[in-house]
């Protein structure tokens, strides 16, 4: 299973300086897969996708992608690796146009026939970048925005896209705009997907799920009993002491 | 006292009392140390308090020493002489700090280089300015090294009694709120060109009287060496190598960059001249210090003081971080807080407290408020939901006056579009921000102090002195401060600097502070952002033990839906800047339109209403 | 008149190369460079002691020319030395401590080549050759026809640079948000220094047009001349080539003009005060600069 894996995470352990956040953690993505990391504010979830992406340093643990070691890799090596980070709040350069935008997700693809492929797909999936390619990003609507944070992050033709708060300050409506993006995104590209989320509507799209605690993963599902999970973190986050016992 | 403390008075007096056994000749060189200190000390308050940085403080340096020997060379009478070098000195840095008032940082600092170029190339090259042939007459008892050096010492005093003045008093609040959160210190009451140009002001009177200490050491000036950007760029040096914001690391810098080299004839190792060598060295150690040491010597002193205080007492408790449970007393006492002086204009109170009627922002071009019309009544919690860029923290702003609104939003009657934020802070409308609306490098205390600015009619520069009713309102102040605190169980943490608290935390900081200024309307943003489920759910408890305890109203923006159900009487929603829906929450939340526009297809958000 | 304007143009033409540089500097990374000036200096003054006594070991003296390239190329040198040794640690601090980094830097330096070169100025020939041109009543020496050449030249290249090549689609990214730069794959450091090696190659470029213009060149001088090309920066918009460019020409002309025509000595240096404070106060961002820049 472990060889099949895009990537594995072993007994991951980082922090910010000495302060400690994670604790040994330690989950896998499989190929064209979308995997839920769940976690409320503090349990980890961001410095998890730091450490990962070499924006952090490891204390100790691994991480593989395809199998190789890149527990001390940077994150320009990374994306030539085909890995792409949605970061947290989308990460528009605002001052840019949507086709530069665009053109700076393929920024590590030297061919410059595979990047027109890549506009071409870009504009095919969201006719509504086409339509603005001139304006500022700065200028789009959140939703627009989210749509060309996508776009721009598969520019790389990625196999593994990270996900970060996709969700985070977003209405439940734009929320769900966002997750049907990554759902269409994950179908037609076949890239896998790690959500990192506070939010359990993610579980909906979710084929596997994963939950942080405290810098732990203390929790893992696997199709249908993702949706157990989702009941058992909606009841915690309501207020109402989740019922552990509830039967899968 | 800590045992720190004692250490440091201790070795202070040490090194005064041994510079008077270093001769007379070397004394007359301290006393053109101690007014380079002096000088440095004045930049200080400009550089750490304001967040700004002046390339013109040996222009201003000179300015002072020069009006100094004009005036007594003139015929006043020694106290004038200085006064008036340190008048002229104000005068010159508030006109150098005007440009403040439009521009920040950055451009502020190409400007008094600007000024610098000016002062050195126009003003210094005038003989009517430089004072060159004139003569300050000494009064009998300045003549001799040691006394000028007991003169320069007293000045030091003084310049560190108007810092600590600074440091306690509205002052020091309203400068770091300006450094930091210069729009939203509006809401406060704070004004920031004011605030500005009183920095620039007590920055240049301490400067002018380093200037007039110059003066009294020389009695002539015939070289402007010292006043030249070379020496404002080695005041820099000395504030940052010294350490922004400790008086004592810039005394030590003052010496080790201007002192050091007349006390030693060859430096070691290098065999170099020292006034050669010292130089140098000192331009290299402010590139090494803001590199490596940005707290300079004074935060060396720091670390030391840590040290010995945990050699003394080990344990050296810290304090838990989050919220401890709240002394129900502390409820009552807090009712204390509505105990504030409102305008006697405010109508008979109506149901209705605040109304917005065709509430309009547009900027840009984007129309963020299209003609909002709501009324929020006395004693509801009304929650405000939509979607991202609805309008809601915008409605915020045009309530709290932080954006050019038209239409009419009236609060107990009275028209607020027009009046500036702190008239409205001071009707009873206090806000938090989605974002963290305070001073994270400041304590707790220093915070809730500085959301009450608009209490304090006397202003800050009265304050320093304690004129008028400053005691008093400083006294008052910081009472409510405690009470606000108290009544959130965050009193053990009054003196904990903001930014080393969790984020939970500091949601609850901010709304003790805007609670301090006993509001009678709470606009809330976003409160439980980032919230856990259990803090979220200790949070509704809080809204609505505000309302039941201290009779508040509240307006809460939230994306929680599950929290609005619980705490809301009522609740508006909007799209693009208009009411899509209005009513009970759990009606609200199953309109059509609003599961279309916010809460969307799936049941997880509408989950938390039904159940 | 005309003629004063002319030169003063030219000599603004010297300041806009170093305040390229420092507009370059402050796209990369939001950081004002206040020792570009002394940065250009220490490579021309280092040339020019090589062209007078030898090349230390080897003897040779180098000629005019050469001193150019020299000044160039140590500019370069200093620049990426300043960015690798201060500048990258500061990159995510606030701007002021950078800002005083580089003051620093710029003290040192000139403390440097006071103790290297001494106090008095250096005789520095044209390392374009000596001929004139004659132009409505100026006469501008070969040091002034070339820095607006180079200026040209220059102007050029960076528009085909940020407009043509990937790279400098990278650069403008950096300066949009590093963060993100890096998350797309952007070499960020490699930007950072980039950004430091142009602005000390066209700083030693600017030193020995404009210090061979001026007949020579002394420690501190280029203080004075990086001042100039930081007021025009400044005007223009921070993070605005074009804007530097217009307003060091701005800066020369008046330079030229009111330093020329009026006796009483600073009154130049006031116009030039009162120029940069009435922009600012305008329009803070300055005559072409972004938002960000203000």
């Amino acid at each position: 299973m472990s060889a099949a894996s895009v990537l594995r995470v072993e007994g991951l352990a980082s922090g910010y300086g000495p302060l400690q956040v994670l604790f040994g953690v330690s989950f896998d993505v499989r190929p064209g897969e979308i995997v839920a990391l769940m976690g409320s504010n503090g349990a980890g979830k961001t410095t998890t996708l730091r450490t990962i992406t070499g924006q952090l340093k490891v204390t100790s643990g691994s991480v593989f992608l395809d199998g190789d070691d890149i527990t001390r890799t940077t994150p320009d090596q990374l994306v030539r690796r085909g890995v792409a980070l949605v970061p947290e709040g989308r990460g528009m350069l605002r001052d840019m146009t949507v086709e530069q935008n665009l053109e700076l997700g393929a920024y590590v693809v030297r061919d410059r026939e595979k990047v027109r492929e890549a506009f071409d797909r870009a504009y095919t999936t969201f006719p509504i970048l086409a339509e603005r390619r001139d304006q500022l990003a700065g200028r789009l609507s959140g939703g627009q925005q989210q749509m060309l944070a996508l776009g721009r992050a598969l520019m790389s033709n990625p196999r593994l896209l990270l996900v970060d708060e996709a969700s985070l300050g977003l209405s439940p409506v734009m929320t769900e705009t966002a997750f049907d993006l990554l759902l269409a995104a994950n179908r037609t590209s076949g890239a896998a997907i790690l959500l990192v989320e506070q939010n359990a509507l993610a579980l909906d799209l979710a084929h596997r799920a994963f939950v942080l605690e405290k810098g732990a993963i203390v929790d893992a599902a696997e199709g249908d009993v993702v949706r157990h999970m989702q009941q058992r973190l909606r009841k915690a986050y309501l207020g109402t002491a989740p019922d552990l016992d509830e039967a899968p | 006292m800590k045992p720190s403390q004692a250490l440091a008075l201790f070795a202070a007096g040490g090194v005064l009392a041994a510079s008077f056994l270093v001769g007379d000749v070397k004394l007359s060189i301290l006393v053109g140390v101690l007014a380079v200190a002096i000088a440095a000390l004045g930049l200080d308050v400009l550089v750490a308090r304001v967040g700004e940085l002046s390339l013109a403080h040996a222009a201003f340096f000179g300015i002072g020493a020069f009006t100094t020997v004009n005036a007594g060379d003139r015929g006043l009478p020694w106290p004038l002489a200085i006064l008036a070098g340190v008048v002229a000195t104000v005068i010159a840095a508030t006109i150098a700090g005007l440009p403040s008032l439009r521009i920040r940082g950055l451009q502020v600092a190409i400007t008094t280089l600007a000024f610098q170029v000016f002062a050195e190339s126009f003003l210094f090259t005038r003989t009517d300015v430089t004072a060159a042939g004139r003569e300050l007459v000494r009064p009998p008892f300045l003549e001799g090294d040691v006394q000028l050096y007991c003169f320069a010492l007293v000045c030091l005093a003084l310049v560190l009694a108007l810092r600590h003045r600074i440091a306690v008093t509205k002052a020091s609040r309203s400068f770091f709120a300006v450094r930091d959160i210069e729009t939203r210190a509006k809401c406060f009451g704070v004004e920031p060109g004011p605030t500005k140009l009183l920095a620039y002001a007590l920055s240049g009177a301490i400067v002018g009287l380093a200037g007039a200490v110059f003066a009294m050491k020389a009695g002539s000036i015939s070289a402007k060496e010292p006043f030249l950007l070379f020496e404002s760029l080695q005041l820099v040096a000395i504030v940052v190598v010294g350490g922004r914001g400790s008086a004592t690391g810039i005394l030590t810098a003052a010496f080790l960059v201007k002192g050091l080299s007349q006390f030693v004839t060859t430096v070691p190792i290098v065999d170099l001249e020292p006034d050669r060598i010292f130089p140098i060295s000192a331009a290299l150690l402010l590139v090494i210090a803001v590199v490596a040491f940005p707290a300079g010597i004074g935060g060396v002193y720091r670390v030391i003081g840590r040290l010995v205080d945990e050699v003394f007492d080990p344990a050296g408790a810290r304090p838990d971080p989050r919220p401890q449970p709240v002394d129900p007393a502390a409820a009552e006492h807090a009712a204390a807080l509505r105990d504030v002086p409102r305008a006697v204009r405010l109508r008979v109170p109506t149901p209705a407290l605040l109304v917005a009627d065709a509430a309009r922002v547009e900027y840009g071009g984007i129309v963020a408020l299209d003609d909002l019309s709501l009324e929020v009544r006395r004693g509801e919690i009304v929650g405000l939901i939509g979607a991202n860029g609805a309008g809601k923290s915008t409605f915020f702003n045009a309530v709290s006056g932080l954006g050019p609104t038209t239409g009419s939003i009236t609060y107990r009657g009275e028209e607020l579009v027009g009046l500036s934020p702190a008239r409205r802070s001071a009707l009873g409308i206090a806000r938090t921000f989605q974002d963290m609306g305070l001073v994270r490098a400041e304590t707790v205390r220093q915070n809730v102090l500085l959301a009450q600015t608009w209490l304090v009619p006397t202003p800050a520069a009265a304050g320093l002195f304690g004129l008028g009713q400053s005691v008093r309102e400083e006294h008052d102040l910081r009472r409510r401060a405690d009470l606000a605190l108290e009544l959130f169980g965050l009193g053990h943490l009054a003196d904990v600097r903001l930014g080393d608290l969790p984020y939970g935390t500091t949601r609850i900081v901010e709304i003790a502070a805007s609670i301090a200024t006993g509001p009678e309307l709470l606009l809330l943003d976003e409160p439980s952002a980032g919230l856990g489920p259990e803090e979220s759910h200790a949070l509704a408890d809080s809204l609505l033990a505000l309302r039941a305890e201290l009779g508040m109203t509240l307006v809460v923006i939230e994306h929680h839906v599950p929290l609005i159900a619980r705490v809301c009487d009522y609740a508006y929603c909007l799209e693009s800047g208009s009411l899509i829906a209005e009513g009970r929450p759990d009606v609200v939340t199953q309109q059509p339109q609003v599961i279309a526009s916010f809460l969307g297809r799936s049941d997880a958000a509408t989950g938390g209403v039904s159940a | 008149m005309a003629a004063r304007l002319i030169t003063g143009l030219t000599s603004g033409a010297g300041y806009a190369l170093v305040a390229i540089g420092v507009v370059l500097i402050f796209k990369g990374m939001r950081i004002l460079s206040l020792a570009q000036g002394e940065i250009g200096a220490f490579g021309f003054l280092l040339a020019l002691r090589w062209s007078a006594r030898g090349v230390p070991g080897l003897g040779w003296h180098i000629s005019p020319f050469v001193t150019m390239v020299v000044a160039v190329v140590v500019g370069a040198l200093v620049g990426a030395l300043v960015e690798r040794l201060v500048v990258r640690p500061l990159a995510t601090r606030p701007p002021l401590d950078a800002l005083i980094a580089t003051l620093g830097i710029a003290l040192f330096l000139a403390l440097l080549e006071k103790e290297m070169f001494g106090t008095a100025a250096h005789f520095a020939p044209s390392p374009v050759g000596d001929w004139k041109i004659e132009l409505f009543g100026a006469t501008l020496t070969a040091p002034r026809v070339i820095a607006i050449v180079a200026l040209a030249i220059v102007a050029f290249a960076l528009w085909l640079f940020f407009t043509r090549t990937r790279f400098g689609l990278g650069v403008l990214a950096t300066s949009g948000d590093p963060v993100v730069a890096r998350i797309l794959g952007i070499p960020v450091t490699r930007v950072y220094r980039f950004v430091w090696i142009a602005a000390g190659a066209l700083a030693g470029l600017a030193a020995a047009l404009l210090g061979s213009a001026f007949g020579g060149i002394a420690p501190f001088d280029m203080t004075r001349f990086g001042l100039s090309a930081l007021a025009g920066a400044v005007i223009g918009g921070l993070d605005s080539i074009w804007g530097a460019i217009i307003g060091c020409l701005a800066v020369g002309a008046i330079e030229g003009v009111v330093g020329g025509t009026f006796e009483t000595s600073g009154t130049a240096e006031l116009a030039v005060l009162v120029l940069v404070v009435g922009t600012l106060l305008v329009r803070p961002r300055g005559l072409l600069g972004s938002e960000a820049a203000a």
